[in-house]
C-alpha cells in the first residue's frame, strides 16, 4: 500500500527548543492514525509541517509521494486540516466562509455548493449558516472546523485534538462521523491526548514524547508489549491483613483496603489467590480484572501519564 | 506568477467584501474628514492665504486631501487585515491553502487598492462638487489606483511586521502621518525654506500628491512624467518587498 503521509528526519527548533528530533514516520493510504503523545510532546509542530505551516529545519515530508515544498499545490489541496485552535472570524456568516476556503483551494461557487450544503447539514449546523463565529458554540464551532477541513474533499484528513474541550455527546457525535470519513476511503490523522479516542477510532497508533516517536503499531501490538494485568481485590474495612506472608510469591500493592495484585496470567492466578485470601479468614468484598490499557503502555514508555 | 486564479479572486474578494462590510469605519470617516479640512482650511485660513500657483488655497488643498484619504486607507486596510488574521489565528489556516506567496500578497494588496480607490474616488467626487477643476480625469484616475497600491503594498509589509495593534498605531501616526502631511498637502514646497524643500523631495508622498495637482487644478511644481516614474518605481519596489516578505514567511509561519 503507498505512503499517504512519509515523513522522513524530521527535526524543528524553536531557538534553543528542540521540539521535534529527527521524527520518521510513514502512515498508509486509508489508514486511521493516532498521534498519542502529552502536551508539547511534538504532535501539532509535526502536523503544522505536514501542511507546510510549520518550516522544518531539517527533514522531508512527502504528501501522496509529493514533496510538500516542491509540489505544496498538489500536496495541500489532498491535506484538509481541523486545528486545534478554534479561528475567529469576525466579518462573514460562516456559510460565507465555507465558499471562500473552498475557493482558496481553487473551487469556484457553483461547484463548491453541493459538498457546503451537505457538510453544513452533516454538521448540524444548516440553521445557523447565516451565523457568525463568535454567535457559535464551542460545540458548533468545533464542528464547523471540520466541515472547512473537508470542503476541498480532501483524501487525508488531519485533525489536530479535534474533541478537546468538548462534551462526551458531540464528542462520541464527532467520534461517529470520523468513523464514516475513514470507511468512505480518507486517510484520517488524528492528534489526541485521549487515550480512549486513539484505542477506540485508530488502526495505528504512534506514541511521541519529547519529539520523538518512541513506538509505533496497531493497539494490540502495543498492548502485548506489556504482558501483565492487575487485580483489585476490595478487602472488607478493618481486618488485619497477612499479605506479607501469603502473597509472597506475588507483585502486589495494599492501600486503604484495595490490595493490587500484578499478573501476567491473570485468568489462572485469580482462582488461586481467591483461594489462598479466603483460606486466610480475610473477607472480600469485591474483586476486579484490570487489563493492560494504552495508558499503561504510555506509562511504561514515557514513565508519565498523558495528562501530566 | 498567478497560477490559482479562483484562489486568488477569493481572497482579493474576500478583502474587498471585508471592508464594505464595515463601511461605517472605513469609507465614512474619509468622507467626514475631508468635509471637515475643507471647511477648517479652506473657508477659515482662505483669508489668510487666499492663492498658491494663483489657485485659490481651498481649491490647492484639495489633491492633497484626496491623496491623504487614499495612502491613509490603503494602508490601514492590508495593514489591519493582515495583522487581525494573525491575531484571530485565521491567517494559519489561509497559508496552508494551495494559494502561493505571491497570490496571498497580491490579493492583499488588490483589497488595500480598491479600499484606498474607493475613499480617494468619493473625495475627488466631493472636491469636484466644491468646485475643483478636473483637467485629466483618466490621469486623475490611474494615480488614485496607482498610489493606492504602493501603499497598500506597504501597508502589508507593516502588518507582517507587527505584532500588535500598538506597532501599528505607531508606524501609521509617527511615520505615515508625518509624511502625509509633508509631503505639500497644504501648502506648496516652494514656499518652504531651500534646505527643507530639498528634504521634501525624498519624500515619496511629494510626488503623489504633486502628481494629482497636476492632473486636476494644472499645477506642476515638479515634472508630472518624472513624478509617475517615481510612482511606478515605488510601486514595483514596495510590491516586491512585500512578496518577498510574504515568501519568507517572517512572523507569519513557525
Amino acid at each position: 500500500m503507498n505512503n499517504a503521509i512519509e515523513i522522513i528526519n524530521l527535526h524543528k527548533k524553536y531557538g534553543q527548543l528542540e521540539a521535534v528530533k529527527n521524527l520518521t514516520l510513514n502512515i498508509k493510504v486509508g489508514e486511521f492514525y493516532g498521534m498519542l503523545g502529552p502536551n508539547g510532546a511534538g504532535k501539532s509542530t509535526t502536523i503544522n509541517s505536514i501542511t507546510g505551516y510549520v518550516k522544518p529545519t531539517s527533514g522531508q515530508i512527502n504528501v501522496l509521494s509529493q514533496d510538500i515544498e516542491k509540489e505544496f499545490r498538489f500536496t495541500r489541496s489532498k491535506i484538509g486540516i481541523a486545528q486545534q485552535e478554534i479561528s475567529n472570524d469576525w466579518f462573514f456568516p460562516i456559510e460565507d466562509l465555507l465558499f471562500f476556503q473552498a475557493g482558496f483551494y481553487g473551487i469556484n461557487k457553483m461547484s463548491a455548493t453541493k459538498n457546503i450544503k451537505n457538510l453544513l447539514a452533516q454538521m448540524g449546523l444548516e440553521q445557523h449558516k447565516r451565523k457568525k463565529m463568535r454567535a457559535l458554540s464551542g460545540g458548533m464551532k468545533r464542528r464547523f472546523q471540520i466541515a472547512k477541513a473537508l470542503v476541498h474533499d480532501p483524501e487525508i484528513l488531519i485533525l489536530d485534538e479535534p474533541t478537546a474541550g468538548v462534551d462526551v455527546e458531540l464528542r462520541h457525535e464527532l467520534w461517529d462521523f470520523l468513523r464514516s470519513l475513514h470507511q468512505s476511503g480518507k486517510t484520517v490523522l488524528l492528534t489526541t491526548h485521549y487515550i480512549d479516542e486513539a484505542e477506540l477510532l485508530c488502526s495505528k497508533v504512534g506514541i511521541i514524547n519529547d519529539g520523538r516517536l518512541i513506538k509505533e503499531g496497531t493497539v494490540a501490538d502495543l498492548k502485548s508489549t506489556i504482558n501483565k494485568s492487575s487485580i483489585v481485590i476490595k478487602i472488607r474495612e478493618g481486618q488485619a491483613h497477612p499479605f506479607n506472608q501469603i502473597l509472597k510469591d506475588y507483585d502486589w500493592t495494599y492501600n486503604k483496603e484495595e490490595l493490587i495484585i500484578s499478573s501476567e496470567s491473570p485468568n489462572s492466578d485469580l482462582p488461586k489467590l481467591i483461594n489462598t485470601i479466603s483460606t486466610s479468614d480475610v473477607k472480600i468484598d469485591d474483586i476486579q480484572l484490570s487489563k493492560t490499557s494504552l495508558e499503561d503502555v504510555f506509562l511504561k514508555l514515557t514513565g508519565k501519564k498523558i495528562d501530566d | 506568477m498567478i497560477k490559482n486564479w479562483t484562489g486568488f479572486f477569493t481572497l482579493s474578494g474576500r478583502e474587498i467584501k471585508r471592508f464594505f462590510s464595515v463601511w461605517k469605519q472605513t469609507v465614512v470617516p474619509g468622507v467626514v474628514t475631508t468635509l471637515l479640512y475643507i471647511f477648517i482650511f479652506g473657508v477659515a485660513l482662505e483669508n489668510r492665504i487666499s492663492t498658491i500657483s494663483d489657485i485659490p488655497y481651498k481649491i490647492y488643498i484639495l489633491p492633497g486631501l484626496i491623496m491623504m484619504n487614499v495612502i491613509t486607507n490603503s494602508v490601514a486596510n492590508s495593514a489591519s487585515s493582515l495583522l487581525q488574521m494573525k491575531l484571530l489565528q485565521t491567517l494559519p489556516e489561509l497559508m496552508i491553502t494551495p494559494l502561493s506567496s505571491t497570490e496571498m500578497s497580491l490579493s492583499f494588496i488588490v483589497g488595500g487598492t480598491v479600499r484606498g480607490s474607493v475613499n480617494g474616488i468619493l473625495i475627488l467626487l466631493i472636491c469636484v462638487l466644491s468646485g475643483m477643476p478636473l483637467e485629466n480625469p483618466l490621469l486623475t484616475v490611474g494615480l488614485i489606483v496607482m498610489v493606492s497600491w504602493i501603499f497598500s503594498a506597504l501597508g502589508l509589509i507593516i502588518g507582517q511586521v507587527a505584532d500588535s495593534w500598538d506597532q501599528l498605531a505607531v508606524i501609521q501616526n509617527f511615520i505615515i502621518t508625518p509624511l502625509s502631511f509633508l509631503g505639500g498637502i497644504f501648502y506648496s514646497i516652494q514656499m518652504l525654506p531651500d534646505w527643507a524643500s530639498k528634504i521634501s523631495l525624498l519624500n515619496p508622498i511629494y510626488y503623489s500628491i504633486n502628481s494629482l495637482r497636476a492632473a486636476t487644478i494644472g499645477v506642476e511644481e515638479f515634472s508630472l512624467i518624472g513624478s509617475i516614474i517615481i510612482i511606478i518605481v515605488c510601486n514595483v519596489f514596495l510590491s516586491s518587498i512585500a512578496i518577498m516578505l510574504m515568501n519568507t514567511g517572517y512572523r507569519i509561519r513557525s
